[in-house]
């Protein structure tokens, strides 16, 4: 393409990222239509959108370094104003911590840039291939890298997702953490990682450490969580781990698997928050408490969100399953060149997979099943949400689907082995479309026994004392809230979590911390006394004599 | 030639004319000192202006004041760089004096706060202006006392306090200079810093061009508030009226101090190599130290006065790098710093007309009620926090890179620190002042004045165009000329001499 090849780029690989990033704005664009009226300012929330839309286009499309980074920095501006869109209390701290957090790290890509065009003398993206040879150029990659998982949400930099998630409007949340910024995290990762630097093998195992850390981390955080949004917000952390593991893997089929999953997962997990979305607007309230049995008020919107879980799950044939998969194989395959450290990597990945289907159980009981909780809502009717906002839903759930089913006939073979252009080998590629055949037939039979086994046998009792009607004892009410707080209880786990809720975790907070005592100690020098600036005065300008003379 | 020549003393005889006249009928008319001011400062921006073409035209003009020629007369000099600074000086003295038409209507006797205003104008323009060292002394006396009366122009008991301790910092800063001056003169035989740089390209270097160095390193550096010598700066700043303050961080800190560093260690003495690195280590200082202190303050006037000794420490960096890139990214600070900084002054001003108070934590939610402000305030805080595509993300990002490109990781990485550390600080002032919930107390808050909104919204039409200018053909006209002269180094001398021949 001649569209001044200097500074923007059309290739497949950004081309199948600007194509979800229209899809996904689209799908949001509608279902806030549906979520957003009656506040204040909508022209403006809009316009926003819009700019976002705008400035990713502009960050997946550039070619030129700077042009990269002005659309890049400006996005963590327009999330900082799209997160204030919120209501709750603690909005405004929220929406300061994400901007700080984003803002920090583009500055650090700032300092990459200056790194790479002394390295390279040029700032063209696709003119480059730094050898990670000399410090410098390490460096260089970790600033700009740091940028990615800060966007993408990896650790160390993941701690103003979960945050987000809870305090930001649902259709934000569904916008830019869980789908938009994962898919330009992650392209930027791939960019760098594939393009712009050749990476080394223990560039490669840094990268896998942090995926795989990421992912067991962060769905331990899940499990203990009590609050709708923000459990869904550590998940969208979690999963950034598979993608920057299958980066890391540095093989093809790794690499093809993190980008379908950073897909896959922009595809579930806008999903999950609209359809979370939904429930707010309808229970008004997101604590898990106060939920429970909603299924039968909004079966749209159950079956949606429980096919995202069980995509994000990786049960098959979902889409989340296939790229699993891939990642596992990427994994595989590099351990099959020795060491033992792979088998770690995958292990984590495979033990966080489960945990995130033991989390999801927990919260599909506790929103959809179980029974309906005191608080909830007198107003709810028997009728599900607009249509405007479960279309979206629908739409998504259907692509979990269809991504999964039709896994090498559609997604694979249209958006994700074209964008690496190379040929993607492997020791066996999931074969979704006779698996689902054989699933499908295996539920009809488990079915037909089921019905088989009870018509034969049907029996009437007394129902069991504590199956009684829940409205007189509420208090024997289960939400299922608490299914995995005994985690807590574990020997070392137990003082991590401590810890955890102690927020020493949280790269912002101990930044904060550190900061804070150094202006405290700056203050004390600042007494306000004339005669001490007079004497710094001349301390300083006999130092500088000292210096020039010595 | 002959005529364009005409238009160099007019930067000061048109500043100084215009606090004479207000002073003498400011007090019978009533409006009068508004527009005097308002028209003064107009006339003389369009002048910069001019003066900027005129550069373009003849690189240099030299006009000898008095027409007593050179190095015995007086001589007044523009050339790229003071033109560059008179366009910042004078644009944000424009804009300030619109706003102080709504603002000083809290204060008696404006006809004083605009003479001493149009005088301190005249005396950072003079300095801007000025070829003769001694001169320089004298337009910055001018200027430095007018800023002293203007910082108790309030007349309360903690104004007093602070510009006393201003006052007397500042007078021990401008003897450190005179002493300087005067070791000068008796090494060299002359005052035309022009002539005084030919002496000094002839003459072999002696240490008494370190002590003169040290010396004004100590006493520009005491009116640019870089660390150690800064600690007048935050309590002088809050505490005059907000536009005064705008001036003051904006451009008076710059033309005073900055400029004068540059002009003397550029083009006059050239630059020792050890002082670039001492000016680095300076300028990195300031940037850290002034930011970390910014952060912990909830007075809002005070917190942007730190910041200011922050952002002269991003300009000193790149300036003290000495090479063409780092001067570039350190003068289009200077220039982004006084707009954004004036514009966050008058921001913090329209606050304080609004709701009576400066403690941050006082405020909440004033978003929904000075939505102009707000926007503002935000561009502004963007600017300075060096977010794309404001106008302080290029000159940042300029300083950062050419940091890099010299060699000086560990510089470039504390600006990339300091730089945080700012977009944290103003996170908060905006999480404070204008998020969250409106307090019951503020409900009745209006938005500011026409006039005040005027001023604010051009200089967020600044911030935001800032980094689009830098790739047009003003940047060529503007910035590369004013990089050009200190680049150019001691090549200023025969340049000024040969436009005096003709």
């Amino acid at each position: 393409m001649s569209l001044n090849a200097e500074f923007f780029r059309f290739d497949a690989l950004s081309n199948f990222i600007g194509i979800f990033v229209c899809i996904f704005t689209v799908l949001v664009f509608l279902y806030s239509l549906g979520f957003m009226p009656k506040r204040k300012g909508l022209i403006r929330y809009y316009l926003y959108i819009l700019l976002t839309l705008i400035s990713s286009l502009g960050v997946v499309f550039s070619n030129n370094l700077i042009l990269f980074i002005v659309f890049w920095g400006f996005l963590g501006l327009l999330l900082y104003l799209l997160i204030g869109f919120g209501q709750k209390t603690n909005t405004p701290a929220t929406a300061k911590k994400a901007f700080i957090i984003i803002g920090a790290t583009d500055a650090l890509m700032l300092l990459g840039l200056a790194f790479v065009w002394r390295i390279s003398g040029t700032l063209q993206m696709d003119a480059m291939r730094i050898t990670l040879s000399s410090k410098v150029a390490v460096w260089a990659y970790l600033c700009l890298a740091v940028g990615a998982f800060a966007k993408a949400g990896a650790m160390p930099f993941h701690t103003w997702v979960p945050d987000a998630a809870e305090d930001s409007p649902a259709p934000v949340a569904a916008y830019l953490p869980a789908s938009l910024d994962k898919l330009l995290g992650i392209y930027f990762l791939a960019r760098l990682s594939i393009y712009m630097f050749r990476m080394n093998n223990s560039m490669n195992i840094v990268l896998m450490a942090v995926g795989s850390f990421t992912i067991v981390a962060a769905v331990m955080m899940a499990l203990v969580q009590h609050d709708l949004k923000r459990l869904l917000g550590y998940h969208a952390v979690s999963q950034v781990g598979y993608m920057v593991l299958g980066i890391g893997t540095g093989n093809p089929i790794g690499i093809a698997g993190g980008l379908f999953h950073m897909l896959n997962h922009a595809i579930y997990k806008s999903c999950l928050f609209l359809s979370a979305g939904s429930v707010e607007k309808k229970a008004e309230t997101t604590d898990l408490e106060d939920l429970g049995g909603l299924a039968k008020f909004m079966p749209v919107t159950f079956i949606t969100f429980l096919i995202a879980s069980f995509a994000i799950s990786g049960v098959p044939p979902f889409n989340g399953f296939a790229s699993k998969w891939m990642v596992y194989q990427g994994i595989i395959e590099r351990g099959s060149s020795g060491g033992f450290i792979w088998v770690i990597f995958l292990v984590s990945a495979m033990f966080g997979s489960a945990l995130t289907l033991a989390s999801f159980m927990k919260l599909i009981h506790a929103v959809f099943l179980g029974q309906p909780s005191k608080h909830q809502a007198p107003s709810t009717e028997h009728r599900d949400v607009s249509p405007l906002m479960w279309i979206p839903q629908v739409f998504l759930a259907l692509l979990c689907i269809v991504f999964g089913v039709f896994v090498y006939r559609v997604p694979l073979k249209m958006f994700i082995f074209p964008a690496l252009g190379e040929r993607v080998s492997s020791s066996g590629i999931w074969e979704a479309s006779p698996a689902t055949i054989l699933i499908i037939v295996g539920i009809v039979i488990g079915i037909i026994i089921y019905f088989l086994g009870t018509l034969s046998k049907i029996r009437e009792t007394e129902s069991f004392i504590g199956g009684e009607s829940l409205k007189d004892n509420p208090q024997m009410r289960i939400s299922g809230t608490r299914f995995y707080d005994t985690v807590k209880d574990i020997g070392f786990l137990s003082v991590i979590f401590k810890l955890a809720e102690r927020k020493l975790f949280d790269i912002y907070e101990v930044g904060a911390k550190i900061t804070f005592a150094f202006n405290k100690f700056l203050r004390y020098l600042h007494n306000g006394v004339l005669p001490t600036y007079l004497a710094w005065c001349l301390l300083g300008m006999g130092i500088i004599f000292y210096i020039l003379f010595k | 030639m002959i005529q364009a020549v005409n238009i160099v003393p007019l930067f000061v005889v048109v500043a100084l004319g215009g606090a004479f006249i207000v002073s003498l009928l400011g007090k019978r008319i009533k409006a009068f000192p508004d527009i005097m001011g308002s028209l003064t400062t107009f006339v003389l921006f369009g002048l910069s202006l001019l003066a900027i073409r005129l550069v373009n035209v003849y690189d240099v003009l030299v006009y000898s004041v008095g027409a007593w020629k050179p190095p015995i007369g007086i001589a007044m000099v523009i050339d790229g760089f003071t033109s560059f600074m008179l366009v910042t000086v004078n644009l944000v003295a424009f804009l300030i004096a619109v706003y102080s038409i709504s603002y000083m209507r809290q204060f008696t006797s404006k006809w004083k706060f605009y003479t001493l205003f149009l005088l301190m104008v005249a005396g950072m323009n003079g300095v801007v202006i000025t070829g003769d060292i001694f001169n320089l002394f004298v337009f910055l006396e001018i200027a430095s006392v007018a800023s002293y009366a203007l910082v108790a122009f309030g007349t309360e008991r903690h104004e007093l306090e602070a510009a006393f301790k201003y006052a007397v910092m500042g007078t021990v800063g401008s003897l450190f200079v005179l002493i300087g001056i005067v070791f000068l003169y008796g090494y060299t035989s002359t005052l035309n810093m022009a002539d005084m740089a030919m002496v000094f390209a002839q003459k072999p270097t002696s240490n008494l061009v370190l002590l003169v160095s040290v010396l004004f390193l100590m006493g520009f550096g005491l009116k640019a508030a870089l660390v150690p010598f800064h600690a007048w700066l935050p309590d002088a700043h809050p505490s005059a009226p907000a536009p005064i303050s705008a001036m003051l961080s904006g451009v008076l800190i710059k033309s005073l101090g900055v400029y004068a560093l540059c002009r003397i260690f550029y083009n006059v003495i050239g630059l020792h190599h050890n002082l670039s690195g001492i000016l680095m280590f300076l300028g990195t200082l300031s940037m850290v130290i002034g930011v970390f202190l910014a952060i912990g303050q909830w007075d809002f006037k005070r917190l942007l006065a730190y910041h200011s000794i922050s952002q002269i420490g991003y300009v000193i960096l790149g300036i003290g790098l000495g090479t063409p890139l780092g001067i570039l990214g350190g003068l289009f600070h200077l220039f982004n710093h006084s707009i954004f900084k004036s514009l966050l002054f008058l921001n913090s001003g329209a606050v304080e007309y609004a709701t009576g108070t400066r403690d941050l934590q006082k405020m909440g939610g004033l978003k929904e009620r000075m939505p102009v402000t707000a926007g503002t305030n935000l561009i502004a805080s963007m600017s300075i926090a060096g977010i794309p595509p404001f106008n302080g993300f290029w000159s940042k990002l300029i300083i950062i890179v050419a940091a890099v490109q010299a060699g000086f990781y560990g510089h470039a990485f504390w600006a990339v620190l300091a730089s945080i550390m700012t977009l944290a600080s103003f996170m908060k002032v905006t999480k404070y002042a204008f998020f969250g919930r409106l307090k019951d107390k503020l409900n009745n808050v209006k938005e500011v004045p026409f006039s005040m909104k005027l001023s604010m919204i051009v200089l967020a039409c600044i911030c935001v165009a800032g980094g689009v200018l830098f790739f047009s053909a003003i940047n060529q006209a503007f910035l590369q000329k004013a990089s050009g002269v200190l680049s150019g180094g001691l090549s200023y001398a025969s340049e000024v001499l040969s436009a005096l021949q003709q």
